[in-house]
């Protein structure tokens, strides 16, 4: 039985929650949320000096994620809105839109587009240091953000599998929560091993604080590489 | 003592409760998912949306939808399924008794198809039209998985497309 083969047995298999799962895992491996979810890990990874934040972080991203995926399941399942109008709406406008805002975010970390100082800078200024000391916050909206970008294929699989099956059982929160997971956790294991190897290391702790210094340069670049290739896709 | 305060790094007490709050949320979230939510998977069939009424078959459609940019996915999709039909049905693609079109679905005059389908993206569809006038559509998902092995896609295409032509 190949990989694919087995992904489809479980994908279809008459346990709600397990296709749901698989459905997850396979769209965590297709092209736009696997672009998305490298993005979050160098996201999550900034603090890699403290272990639990960094995998708390992955959490709250996959938590972004399932936010946005029980919001939608919910229209479409107690709202009644139609899925055609939803799916359609956002393969329309989501990625046309996720693009040019990661190069925007990017350019925003490098400094090259400063943010405008308001009147009220402190009040502001201290909002924007708690979300960047805690990143919580912010990992969450990544997480709600990116779920609302559907490539093809991901339409697929969460428009035409994980929507008809929340449909069946008029459930528009376990499964598309069990599905959010999935989708998050290249994430989550990615910041599980990063924890562990960095924590291993001990002793070249100092090294690790300069090169969180650079790391967000880093970050900034992944971010800017990912929008121009969404832009790319989209655009051109 | 101090190094193991430091290290904790969130001291107050307004934390902790915070930290309590938090932990004491999602346990309790879990526990009424289990109460509420779990059994009902477990409780038989709910509705099956997917019986199919056998009769007399009149015409098969098979859409491949896709947008203007297409993915390699898509298609892949599309000419794979444009391949099955040219290899296996032909005759029945000569009598009309199979249609088979790429629909860009981006382009305004296939917004009446789009709308009948009820298409959410690029996707893949079999509509049956029954001599009775009856008409029946489904998205099939499982050739996705496929697109990986043609000859697997293509044998399994034909399947399908044989079982509906049976009135299946």
């Amino acid at each position: 039985m190949t990989l694919m083969a087995f992904m489809e047995a479980m994908s279809t298999s008459s346990f709600p929650l397990i296709a749901a799962f698989f459905i997850g895992l396979m769209t965590a491996l297709s092209p736009c949320p696997l672009a998305t979810n490298i993005t979050a890990i160098a996201y999550i990874s900034k603090k890699i000096s403290n272990g639990k934040k960094t995998i708390l972080t992955g959490f709250v991203y996959t938590l972004g994620r399932m936010f946005t995926y029980v919001l939608l399941a919910s229209l479409i399942v107690y709202v009644g809105i139609n899925v055609q109008t939803i799916s359609l709406f956002l393969q329309k406008y989501g990625e046309k839109i996720l693009g040019p805002l990661l190069i925007l975010l990017g350019l925003i970390m490098l400094n090259i587009i400063k943010l405008p100082s308001l009147k009220s800078g402190e009040k502001i200024n201290k909002i924007k240091e708690k979300l960047s000391e805690k990143g919580y916050f912010g990992s969450f909206l990544l997480g709600v953000l990116f779920a609302l970008a559907f490539c093809p294929f991901s339409a697929v699989l969460f428009f035409g599998m994980l929507i008809p099956l929340a449909l069946k059982y008029s459930d528009a929160f376990l499964i598309p929560s069990i599905f959010a997971l999935a989708t998050g956790l290249p994430v989550i294991i990615f910041a599980f091993i990063l924890t562990f190897s960095v924590s291993k290391l001990g002793k070249v702790m100092n090294k690790i604080q300069t090169f969180e210094k650079y790391m967000r340069y880093v970050i900034a670049i992944i971010f800017l590489l990912v929008g121009i290739y969404y832009t790319w896709r989209i655009w051109f | 003592m101090e190094d193991k305060q430091e290290k904790c790094g969130c001291g107050s007490s307004a934390c902790h409760t915070n930290k309590i709050f938090f932990y004491g949320f999602i346990i309790i979230a879990l526990i009424l998912l289990l109460v509420f939510v779990i059994p009902k998977y477990f409780t038989g069939n709910a509705t099956d949306s997917g019986t199919q009424i056998s009769g007399d078959i009149e015409k098969i459609e098979i859409y491949h939808f896709h947008g203007t940019n297409q993915c390699y996915s898509c298609k892949t999709v599309g000419n794979y399924a444009e391949e099955t039909i040219n290899t296996y049905f032909s005759n029945e693609l000569k009598s009309g008794k199979i249609v088979f079109g790429h629909i860009n679905g981006d382009l305004p005059e296939n917004n009446a198809l789009v709308k009948k389908y009820g298409v959410t993206g690029s996707s893949l569809w079999i509509g049956t039209y029954y001599k009775d006038g009856k008409f029946t559509k489904e998205e099939n998902t499982n050739v996705w998985y496929k697109i990986n092995n043609k000859e697997d896609y293509m044998n399994y295409l034909k399947g399908i497309i044989e079982g509906k032509l049976s009135g299946d």
